[in-house]
């Protein structure tokens, strides 16, 4: 991936973007413990991310721009905690992976990435749980069972739907985040009078 | 009278920091996290123990630093539904039923939480940001020590225009009605600033001669004892994966 000097800096404020979302917004909404706060911050950091793909159409964009993210978050000043880090370089990896198998990108490639990244944040605690922390899978899945039974006020026992709605809710958000992301791209790219870096170089 | 704090901060300065280079940091921060990834139950307080000595000698301030409440509460949480919910509850403490199995595991938890915290704590201390992302960029991400080092300068300006777009958007009414075209607005207005920023940023660079093709690698701080270190800990790595 070769860059140009705007593209760097391009990718550095959307970079700086995402991680100042996960800084401030992120603490705020830790700390009140709202539920899905997860899916929230993803969403909006996806949208970020994508909209800078929009302006800097490369295979590698989106993940350069997570891993900035991800360092300004490690060296955030509330202390850096390993699961948020390796959650916004896996969403960047896997909206990476989905707009670079879409080719140029497009509406639907968006909402794809948006969707899929978003619900990494759904399968993310069944991987670092038992990797990082010891946590059983099945602590995990219990775990997941009763927050989600709280949130959309079924039993426990229902596990399948449970499931299944926050797989779908989760789906959502990340599309709409796409969905949005590919519109305020395309107005920002009409309001600033270009399409990517390239039409300008 | 010299309070216990002081007394815990004098004995922990006159323990002598060796002299590492960003290399070393990395490997000893990556060995603990797959130390405590790849131990077994039964070994895990061993090697948690090995790690946190090692830590200790390395950056000791970072467990002062975990002796806030947020984090021991953290710590709380994740450790303590094993507690309920793993195994037969076959013991009670002050009336409280729990199970010694679940006990194992919260010990576990609580373990790999404290050696994970204390050794980002303990790397994000001795390395500084330009550190990383020169490794990073020697890795292969080329530009990117240029880009967190514009990305980190401009976080300050950002967040204040982030705010004022808000503060403006706010005091003139403008999520009263159709609030989703607001906020649509407002990340308009927002990413269009931080283009711009952009924009300036690269006029700059461009004009004091910087080009990424061009451009060395940021510099990381080196020591003589990185390779040293690096060999053993992935040495260390590799015997933990044969022991496993």
């Amino acid at each position: 991936m070769k860059l140009s000097t705007r593209e760097l800096a391009i990718l550095a404020v959307f970079g700086a973007l995402w991680g100042l979302v996960e800084i401030s917004l992120g603490s705020v909404l830790k700390t009140l413990n709202i539920p899905m706060s997860g899916a929230v911050l993803a969403a909006i950091g996806l949208a970020v991310a994508l909209i800078g793909r929009a302006f800097v159409p490369q295979r590698g964009s989106t993940l350069f721009i997570g891993a900035i993210a991800m360092l300004l978050k490690l060296f955030s000043l509330g202390g850096a905690v390993l699961g948020p880090m390796v959650g916004i370089l896996t969403e960047a990896l896997v909206a990476e992976i989905v707009l670079s198998m879409g080719g140029q990108p497009r509406r639907m490639s968006f909402i794809l990435a948006g969707a899929f990244g978003v619900a990494w944040v759904l399968l993310q605690p069944f991987v670092t749980g038992p990797l990082l922390f010891g946590r059983t899978v099945l602590v995990v899945w219990l775990d997941l069972l009763d927050r989600g039974g709280r949130l959309l006020g079924l039993q426990p026992t229902a596990a399948i739907w449970i499931v299944l709605a926050l797989l779908v809710i989760h789906l959502a958000v990340g599309g709409l985040a796409g969905w949005m992301g590919w519109d305020i791209a395309k107005m920002l790219q009409s309001r600033l009078g270009r399409m990517t870096t390239d039409v300008i170089q | 009278m010299i309070s216990w704090r002081n007394l815990k901060f004098n004995l922990l300065a006159s323990i002598k920091k060796p002299s590492l280079g960003a290399l070393s940091y990395l490997a000893i921060f990556a060995c603990s996290l797959a130390a405590v990834m790849l131990a077994p139950a039964p070994r895990l307080p061993w090697v948690a123990g090995g790690c946190l000595v090692v830590a200790a000698l390395i950056y000791p301030r970072s467990f002062y630093r975990l002796m806030r409440l947020r984090w021991l509460a953290m710590i709380g949480l994740l450790a303590l539904p094993p507690l309920f919910l793993v195994g037969e509850t076959d013991r009670s403490l002050l009336g409280i039923p729990y199970s010694s199995e679940g006990l194992m595991s919260a010990m576990q938890i609580a373990l790999r939480i404290l050696v994970i915290l204390v050794s980002v704590q303990g790397l994000t201390e001795a390395v500084d940001i330009s550190s990383i992302a020169g490794l990073l960029e020697r890795a292969g991400f080329r530009g990117l020590g240029f880009s967190v080092g514009v990305a980190f300068n401009l976080l300050p300006a950002l967040f204040q225009s982030a705010q004022n777009a808000w503060r403006s958007l706010w005091m003139r009414g403008g999520l009263r009605k159709k609030r989703w075209r607001a906020l649509q607005l407002f990340a308009v207005v927002v990413v269009g600033n931080a283009l711009n920023r952009a924009e300036e940023i690269a006029i700059a660079a461009e004009a004091r001669g910087f080009s990424p093709e061009k451009c060395l690698a940021y510099p990381i701080k080196k020591s003589k004892l990185d390779w040293l270190i690096l060999t053993l800990a992935l040495l260390s790595i590799g015997a933990m994966i044969l022991i496993r």
